[in-house]
């Protein structure tokens, strides 16, 4: 009797097994096709840019905009959803051709990974309970501010002397964070700031956005360093959605 | 870390008496295991030795890395350090809840054991610090020792029944007839003997619990492995930085169950 549980068991792991196997096969068929597929990761925990939505599909404004690339520069897009700390060493290992998550361009990552040509202009913001009053970061001296780890926002906070930085996995968990009272402020990108602030039911009650965006930042799609073919055909795709105007049209849809 | 001690044989001559003794820290060094305690000087010194290295003949990243870390070292030590008192008293009362006659004390015991160690403690620590945020604001430290605390009690509780248990009915008969009340006789004559029984195998979760530490990260508690990992998130040094990290946690692991072995031994001399 045991025996035979056991032989069961056996037997249920050797098919998972297989069939993984089998499904990995397919897909590395379909690489060998004409069109060209690349692998893209994102961090979907940044909404409106990047999200899971209600069927668990991943949806935003980079992901449109991605789309809208590919069609444009003929090739198929294959999404990774990808946690961002670590997002970047996997675009080194070559676990993917590349990242469109919100990704900033700045030299520091210039210098260890290659870009597009910037897709759309953002900067931070500081979002802040209702009953804090401050002006900037300065203002919150002594006190905790939170941002995702590895992001813009969090280097401007770290920038600020007196300024306790709290850093995040993902940038969610430091709003839900500053709801129950542990910090007193998150610097994000200024379209998630609106998302999580000026949307979302829960907080919108409850947060308010501080003054404009205190830096000016672009967006580029990120490649292991000297995959010049992929940037190319990148920018090729950027150009032509910018020219089709369907860049407006998704900063209409998803930023409005 | 399962360790198979196959030298206990029965002097009867019958069948070998095999232990196998299962733990979830670092092995416990012995004298009379000559393989582990190599094992555990060349884990040991190797490692100070590796983090020597690299600072000395590659300081840029390494003496970076290195100087990031402390305040993370501290942060780890004070959330392992505070969880493992309030998880022992907590293990206290669960032992000896476990153990009481009184069936609601009896279950509530049994419930809380049964519930907090069918919950992984990644879930645990989510759930006290972002769910019950919503109901009660506990800052970041307290919210990480109180979910660490909660976790490991459960798994005291039961080293304690246990080692309460391994205690002869007869001692607290004796202490029983000499006019003693059973708590008494729990706290003066049951306890003090339990202690033996139980340091070794509390040692080991202080080890584990240490470890385990590393999982507040998540709560934005700036430990050890945070600061890594915020130090990698901002120069892309990842392999530099994880190899440090690692590192560290080898040493402090290997040391903590180092003195523990020391403990152990000299219990066992007296």
């Amino acid at each position: 009797m045991k025996r035979s549980v056991l032989l069961f068991v056996l037997t249920l792991a050797a098919g998972l097994f297989i069939g993984t196997c089998f499904t990995g096969q397919a897909v590395a068929a379909d690489k060998k096709a004409a069109v060209k597929t690349v692998t893209v990761a994102t961090d979907a925990t940044w909404p409106p840019m990047e999200m899971v939505d209600a069927k668990k599909n991943i949806v935003g404004f980079d992901i449109d905009y991605m789309n809208a690339i590919a069609k444009a520069a003929g090739f198929k897009v294959v999404y990774k959803n990808t946690a961002w700390d670590g997002i970047f060493a996997g675009v080194a290992a070559g676990k993917y051709d590349a990242i469109i998550s919100s990704v900033t361009i700045t030299p520091e990552r210039q210098k260890e990974y290659d870009f597009s040509e910037p897709y759309i202009a953002v900067g931070q913001i500081l979002v802040v309970p209702k009953a804090v009053k401050a002006k900037a970061i300065a203002d919150l001296k002594g006190k905790k501010v939170g941002a995702q780890i590895g992001t813009t926002g969090a280097f401007e906070v770290k920038k600020v002397a007196g300024v306790e930085l709290k850093t995040y996995d993902e940038v969610g968990l430091a709003f839900a964070d500053m709801a129950a009272g542990r910090i007193d402020g998150v610097v994000c990108d200024n379209p998630t700031a609106a998302n999580f602030a000026l949307q979302n039911n829960e907080y919108k009650a409850k947060f308010k956005i501080v003054g404009e965006p205190f830096t000016r930042e672009n967006y580029g799609i990120v490649v292991k360093k000297g995959n010049k073919e992929l940037v190319d055909l990148l920018n090729k795709g950027i150009k032509a959605v910018k020219a089709k105007g369907l860049d407006k049209q998704y900063e209409k849809k998803w930023l409005r | 870390m399962a360790q198979i001690d196959k030298t206990k044989k029965d002097p009867s001559g019958g069948p070998k008496k095999v232990s196998i003794d299962v733990g979830d820290g670092a092995a416990i060094p012995s004298r009379e295991d000559v393989g582990l305690f190599t094992a555990w000087r060349v884990a040991f010194f190797g490692a100070i030795a590796c983090i020597l290295y690299l600072a000395f003949f590659k300081p840029d990243p390494y003496v970076e890395i290195l100087k990031f870390l402390p305040d993370g070292i501290y942060v780890t030590f004070k959330v392992t350090v505070l969880s493992i008192v309030f998880a022992l008293a907590i293990g206290l009362f669960t032992g000896l809840g476990r153990i009481s006659k009184n069936r609601f004390i009896n279950g509530a015991a049994s419930l809380y054991v049964e519930v907090i160690r069918g919950i992984p403690l990644l879930v645990q620590l989510f759930y006290i610090y972002y769910a019950l945020s919503k109901f009660v604001n506990v800052p970041d430290m307290a919210s990480a020792v109180i979910a660490m605390a909660v976790c490991y009690g459960a798994y005291m509780g039961e080293i304690f029944r246990a080692g309460i248990q391994s205690i002869p009915k007869g001692q607290a008969e004796a202490a029983r007839s000499l006019g003693m009340t059973p708590a008494q006789s729990m706290f003066h004559v049951i306890l003090p003997q339990a202690v033996k029984t139980i340091l070794p195998p509390v040692g080991n979760e202080f080890v584990a619990l240490l470890k385990d530490s590393s999982l507040v990260s998540i709560l934005a508690v700036s430990d050890l492995l945070r600061r890594g990992r915020e130090y990698a998130s901002e120069s892309f040094n990842y392999f530099e930085a994880y190899t440090v990290i690692a590192l560290v946690y080898l040493v402090i692991t290997l040391f903590l169950s180092k003195l523990i072995g020391i403990m152990e031994e000299k219990i066992r001399a007296e």
